[in-house]
């Protein structure tokens, strides 16, 4: 009885824990030409590096939430679909081989604030806020 | 330990005069963003990073040693399409106490590197074309040999000592967006290496250099490559070398190694072999989120040795960030002439 129980409240807190997750905008410089929705396979390459340029040319630059911020670790799970530290040693590693890691910001209205002004730029926030003077690329529910 | 090969203080300042230059380039995009340890500072379209790393060594004979053994600074910038100019310079082999094992020796004085200086063109989003000086794909190792992001502080020899671990040239990388192709690099050096390290920093000197690695992505870290490389000495030596390199995790088991041989023409220098070998094969464990124990074990037939040198390695590492890496391993050889001394080593390696 008591596994039963405890079974049952693992469950009840992973279900909620996923219904939970917020959904999330991927949002890009207005400047950026491409046609949405992306899917997630694509996303995964910006943020993995292996795609660097928009399809006009210009260079992409992906931007992240802090380590550890809930958004980040939303996305990496969903649309990334790897565990951050392998994602962190993958970065650092690509640095070293010149390409350039999604730039960090340290909170919502600092991603907004970047992607609505650096030209090339895309990030992701939440759909509860405003996606003002952006694109947006895609939903992540 | 890597082998280094000296810039002139003058070739030094002509770049760091060119990477002044290119920061007053473009405007600042990337600036804005926050500085994340392992990411470099961002002027503009330019990006400073480096890495430091802090070896010391107490062998089993001879004088323990406390050595800068680098300090790099890598500068990419990324202006365009078809300009995107990269270089890593470094301060590597300082000694900092004991370095000199004995009169006239010359480890240990420090020497200013030129490691890369090239710039890529991107013809699509799947084409690199690069031109200039840059690091050989001969394994994985070293490609990507900043300390901080290799598995030991000691290295082992077939990641560097039997091929040439430059190319001063042309490339052509293919690296497919989606992953479902191998990725490869082909890359062609027709004569001598510019900025070539002197004969006593080097076993090798090379005349032309071409070859190709491919490498096919099992995940993320995941890989395994494989690696042809031929090439000409300044002795007429030609060699052929065949490569294969791997990494492989299970859980908190990570598995990676590297393997080559090598055949070459004598054309009338004595060697004691007409073939060559050397393959690692190590091991680590993520026993908590910051430590990890690991060995490998490495067995060397170098072309003028009578015989097989081998070696074993175990240490611990701990990564107070991904970044920033503190190791402690000890090295023993068990067979034929050491390449790597037997003793205890240390390392703090940091990548900014």
């Amino acid at each position: 009885m008591t596994k039963t129980l405890l079974a049952v409240t693992i469950a009840g807190l992973l279900f909620s824990g996923s219904a939970g997750a917020e959904e999330l905008l991927i949002i890009a410089n207005p400047s950026v030409n491409v046609t949405a929705p992306l899917s997630f396979g694509e996303i995964a390459a910006i943020y993995l590096l292996r795609t660097i340029a928009w399809p006009d040319g210009s260079r992409i630059i992906p931007v992240n939430r802090e380590a550890g911020s809930e958004a980040r670790t939303n996305f990496t799970a969903r649309v990334l679909q790897e565990d951050n530290a392998s994602l962190t040693i993958y970065w650092n590693e690509m640095h070293f081989m010149g390409k350039m890691p999604p730039v960090v910001q340290q909170s919502e209205q600092a991603m907004l604030a970047f992607v609505q002004s650096v030209p090339g730029s895309v990030g992701y926030i939440s759909a509860s806020m405003a996606p003002v003077n952006v694109k947006v690329l895609a939903r992540v529910p | 330990m890597n082998r280094r090969r000296p810039l002139r203080y003058r070739d030094a300042s002509r770049v760091a005069v060119l990477s002044c230059v290119l920061c007053l380039i473009g405007r600042g995009a990337r600036a804005d963003a926050d500085y994340e340890l392992g990411h470099g500072i961002d002027v503009g379209p330019i990006n400073f990073a480096g890495y430091s790393d802090l070896v010391a060594n107490v062998p089993s004979r001879g004088t323990g040693s406390l050595v800068l053994n680098d300090l790099s600074l890598f500068v990419s910038g990324h202006i365009g399409q078809l300009f995107n100019p990269f270089t890593e310079v470094e301060l590597a082999d300082l000694g900092l106490i004991h370095a000199r094992a004995a009169p006239g020796d010359d480890h240990g004085t420090g020497d200013l590197v030129l490691e890369r200086l090239y710039n890529d063109s991107y013809l699509s989003d799947s084409i690199t074309l690069r031109l200039g000086k840059m690091l050989a794909p001969v394994g994985e190792w070293n490609v990507i040999h900043a300390a901080p992001l290799v598995l030991t502080t000691v290295r082992p020899a077939v990641t560097y000592r039997n091929f040439s671990e430059y190319a001063t040239g042309i490339s052509v990388l293919y690296s497919d967006p989606s992953a479902r192709f191998p990725d490869f690099q082909v890359y062609w050096q027709p004569s001598g290496e510019f900025s070539e390290r002197p004969s006593h920093l080097t076993v090798h000197q090379y005349r032309g250099v071409a070859g190709v690695h491919v490498s096919f992505p099992l995940g993320l870290l995941d890989k395994l490559g494989f690696s042809f490389q031929h090439s000409k000495d300044v002795l007429g030596v030609d060699q052929s070398l065949l490569g294969t390199d791997y990494h492989y995790s299970v859980g908190q088991l990570t598995l990676q190694g590297e393997g080559t041989y090598s055949d070459i023409s004598d054309n009338g220098v004595i060697h004691n072999h007409d073939t060559e070998w050397a393959a690692y094969a190590a091991a680590s464990y993520t026993v908590a989120e910051q430590w990890s124990v690991y060995a490998w074990y490495e067995g060397f037939l170098d072309r003028t040795a009578p015989s097989t040198a081998q070696d074993v390695l175990l240490g611990i590492a701990y990564k107070y960030e991904p970044a920033l890496v503190a190791k402690l391993e000890y090295l023993q050889n068990i067979g034929g002439q050491p390449v790597n001394r037997t003793g205890l080593y240390a390392s703090f390696s940091v990548l900014f």
